[in-house]
């Protein structure tokens, strides 16, 4: 979707199609978010087949419908793309679980997650960024959003315990799960696809795990950790492993190049703001954050209301799903001073919501911002300009704020 | 893209297709499953299709194709798959 908003236009909020992957691929949703956030700041819609849903657009609203499972449970399913199936994998995939179980499961995998914990990859991620760069300098078009797809595998490869031979397919596999009607990335229908995909990640992981029981093999990676970890008395089950294996190399992968590309976009629009990280890298934390806030990769993230709940000035039915705009209130004026211009010099672009809030803000949050980190102060120290060569393309879904081509040419940077 | 599903003629013998139906049955929590009923239109998600497919390894010695099984979505065009499975080896 395109995040710089076009000009204004006119919104029929009783019209709007939110589940239209036409607004997302080729369209511009933040003049429709930024209306209801104005007018109608709990929005009903009712699809074609019947199935029906509210959303919640404004920051303090999307952070209660996310940070308060009593009365928002994760239980039910937590990915739009899912609405109205109640999720089969709920109490054993970590995202879809709420408290306690979640807070004994999450905290057994946090732990290895930690920005303590992860300090010590920094010099392999500067590495491995380097190495990822090496192709865009040589002065050909680089298409950074394809190539960036590839990023969080090379990052988290070796934390994971995943070989390098199975990068390509896994992340094939989990862009199938967050965009299935992309047709970069579709097998037939979307329930094929989808199926497809998380098919052969959980089986990835339960052969994984299968083969290291035989071995008897340890590396110390964050796989293993799941065999190993004990949550609450006991180890996860075999289920929980499979499941939350699978939900770890879906959000390793699927956000994080998303995030670069999109603000690696903000900058080529705007090189003054380009010229001011590069005369000043201390700036470069405070533009990962206003990165975040820009891009939101993950757009939303669906909850079901347990019982009938008031909420921006109208009412969730008990059992109604509520859909949290992530995207939306990254973008909230109440919360962020002209919220559509891109300024990495925000004082508050930390206040951003794109890891999610409350018990299930993303658990390798810590590990995403490092990898940013490292990467942008690497393009700036590397790259003295840059400029689009072809028009950038927008994935095509509703649940990952993404690209699929972002063409580029950077010019090496002289003076150091 | 083109899959061996969708080229396979439903060849198999209508016991095989039978008995495809009959194990879906059992993990769909269905009792009846026609030869030609959609996989996803009767509540099929990956972890049953795991279980399926496992279980079609084991009764068989087949080993089904992820994407083929999925795509293919009804017990005959699957049936079709195994009997095709069966002839290679």
């Amino acid at each position: 979707m395109r995040l710089t908003p076009g000009p204004a236009r006119e919104i029929d909020l009783d019209r709007v199609d939110l589940f239209d992957l036409d607004l997302y691929a080729s369209g511009d949703p933040h003049p429709v978010w930024d209306a209801m956030r104005a007018k109608a700041p709990l929005h009903h819609q009712v699809l074609p087949d019947g199935r029906e849903f509210w959303s919640v657009t404004r920051y303090d609203d999307v952070c209660r419908v996310l940070g308060d499972h009593r009365e928002f449970t994760s239980e039910r399913g937590t990915v739009v793309t899912h609405l109205g199936v109640d999720d089969v994998a709920a109490g054993k995939l970590m995202t879809s679980t709420d408290p306690p179980r979640h807070t004994q499961v999450r905290r057994a995998i946090g732990a290895r997650l930690t920005a303590r914990a992860v300090a010590s990859w920094e010099d392999r991620i500067r590495q491995t960024i380097a190495r990822f760069l090496q192709p865009a300098l040589e002065g050909g078009t680089f298409d950074l959003a394809e190539q960036a797809l590839l990023l969080p595998a090379m990052v988290t490869g070796p934390l994971l315990g995943i070989p390098e031979r199975d990068w390509a397919e896994l992340v094939q596999l989990t862009a199938m799960v967050t965009a299935p009607s992309d047709p970069h990335f579709q097998h037939g229908s979307e329930a094929a696809t989808l199926a497809i995909a998380h098919h052969e990640l959980v089986t990835y992981v339960t052969e994984w795990v299968k083969l290291r029981r035989a071995t008897g093999d340890a590396d110390g990676s964050l796989l293993d950790h799941l065999m190993n970890v004990r949550a609450g008395e006991a180890p996860l089950t075999d289920e929980e492993i499979a499941l939350d294996g699978y939900s770890i190399l879906l959000g390793a992968n699927v956000t994080t190049p998303h995030t670069v590309s999109g603000t690696v976009h903000a900058l080529i629009e705007r090189p003054e703001q380009y010229a001011k990280a590069q005369a000043d890298p201390s700036l470069v934390p405070n533009l990962v954050e206003e990165g975040l806030r820009w891009t939101s990769a993950a757009c939303n993230f669906m909850r079901y209301a347990v019982s009938d709940i008031r909420l921006g000035g109208g009412m969730i039915p008990a059992r109604g799903a509520v859909v949290a705009w992530i995207g939306s209130a990254n973008r909230d004026e109440s919360q962020f001073a002209d919220p559509h211009q891109f300024d990495i010099t925000r004082d508050n672009a930390k206040r951003q919501v794109a890891f999610g809030f409350g018990p299930h803000f993303c658990v390798g949050a810590p590990l995403a911002r490092l990898t940013l980190r490292v990467f942008f102060e690497e393009l700036l120290q590397r790259c003295g300009s840059i400029a689009l060569d072809g028009e950038p393309r927008h994935l095509r879904s509703y649940f990952i704020a993404g690209m699929t081509h972002l063409p580029i040419v950077a010019k090496k940077r002289m003076t150091p | 893209m083109e899959s061996e599903a969708q080229a396979a003629p439903s060849s198999a013998p209508e016991s095989l297709v039978r008995e495809i139906s009959a194990l879906w049955g059992e993990y769909l929590g269905t009792r009846e499953v026609g030869a030609d009923d959609d996989f996803f239109v009767l509540g099929g998600n990956s972890l049953i299709g795991i279980k399926i497919v496992d279980r079609v390894t084991e009764d068989y010695g087949v080993e089904l194709s992820v994407r083929d099984f999925y795509l293919a979505q009804t017990p005959a065009k699957v049936a079709a798959l195994i009997e095709q499975g069966r002839t290679r080896t």
